[in-house]
């Protein structure tokens, strides 16, 4: 009777822990870094009605950085883009960057932090595993804008961001937000 | 009964030093730094540079990495080995932002065992730069570079086998700045004449 128990109560763990873990794993983490910023700053995101035009973007950003042809840097149908304009973005960014690592360190790899107090801007890329290909995370603040931006690269084009992080992250950012009319 | 008891003891002792051996060695090749005693200068610095390119990201970098095309065999070959590359570099407005303190939680580790600090190295840039190698037996196991200035604060942390001229060919890559760090050939009969 006793040994029944036990295996019940291990069962229950087993289900309780793997539950957990799934809802974990299914936990949309550009929802949450767009929901962070958002309470954080106290400051509201601008819809973008057109991503797929951004994805367009993106991948002119790869071809520039190659300087040679034309590639898609980002995978299609990939992009995930939140932009915030016209807000102030006032707070102290030690403690924004350590929320931020709390929330993403378990899932995501942190690759490259910058922060600029002269220009007040921080850069955040994260990194993380998608199958065989690789999740992007690049999270810019200003002083009046941000955005969040979250991509899929293929392996090669993962190269391209571990060789040069930084410059590979700001043009992606860059990119995936202009303006068509610019 | 007594034998027994003794064979017991031996047992015990082997399990516990095959438990404690692997974790020794492992403690005696780990050449990572432990840099977050700095963060706190975030707060005051104009710039800062955080770089974590772990042993997660070394090991993708090594897949990601082409053999067909030259360059990125280059690169490929650079970071074989390597372990994870860490960087933290603050930029100040003014002078005098970051104590003694701070510079001494780094050195302090850099004094441990196995760690040798090259005399032979300088940068092109100003400041005052210290270069340190780990040495397990006669591997190098890991390299870290400390550049000082009246308004800067520079850590890099190479761990996995690496020397200089490798260091050289990163400056610039993988979120490594630009050190300028520049080797002094040594001084041959005819250079003394």
């Amino acid at each position: 009777m006793k040994a029944i128990a036990i295996k019940i109560f291990v069962a229950v763990l087993v289900v309780v822990f793997t539950s957990a873990n799934l809802v974990h794993a299914n936990d949309d983490d550009f929802k949450s870094v767009v929901k962070m910023i958002e309470q954080f700053y106290r400051v509201k995101q601008v819809g973008i009605p057109f991503l797929a035009k951004a994805g367009m973007k993106v991948a002119t950003t790869a071809a520039r950085i190659r300087g040679g042809e034309a590639k898609r840097i980002a995978e299609a149908g990939s992009i995930k883009l939140a932009v915030f304009q016209n807000q102030d973005f006032d707070g102290d960014f030690t403690k924004f960057r350590a929320s931020l690592n709390e929330a993403l360190n378990v899932t995501w790899m942190p690759l490259i932090q910058t922060l600029s107090a002269r220009n007040e801007e921080q850069v955040y890329i994260f990194l993380k595993n998608a199958g065989d290909k690789f999740n992007v995370l690049v999270i810019t603040i200003e002083q009046r804008e941000a955005t969040v931006v979250q991509v899929t690269l293929s392996p090669k084009n993962l190269a391209l961001l571990l060789k040069d992080p930084e410059g590979t992250g700001k043009a992606i950012t860059q990119e995936a937000t202009i303006n068509d009319q610019e | 009964m007594k034998s027994l008891f003794r064979i017991n003891i031996r047992t015990s002792l082997i399990a516990m030093l095959l438990i404690v051996m692997p974790a020794l060695v492992a403690k005696a090749q780990d050449s990572r730094i432990q840099m977050g005693v700095l963060d706190h200068l975030a707060a005051k610095a104009s710039q800062t540079v955080d770089v974590n390119v772990d042993e997660r990201l070394m090991k993708l970098a090594s897949k990601v990495f082409s053999d067909q095309d030259a360059d990125e065999k280059e690169v490929k070959k650079m970071v074989a080995g390597l372990k994870g590359i860490y960087v933290k570099s603050f930029e100040f407005d003014v002078d005098g932002q970051y104590a003694t303190a701070d510079v001494e939680s780094i050195r302090s580790q850099l004094r441990g065992p196995g760690w040798t600090r090259l005399v032979n190295v300088t940068s092109r840039k100003e400041g005052n730069l210290e270069v340190y190698l780990l040495f397990n037996g006669e591997q190098v196991g890991g390299l870290a570079v400390l550049h000082t200035d009246d308004r800067e604060l520079t850590v890099v942390n190479i761990v996995g086998p690496v020397d200089l001229d490798k260091l050289a060919k990163l400056e610039g890559q993988f979120g490594v700045p630009e050190m300028g760090i520049e080797q002094e050939k040594p001084k041959t009969k005819n250079d003394e004449k």
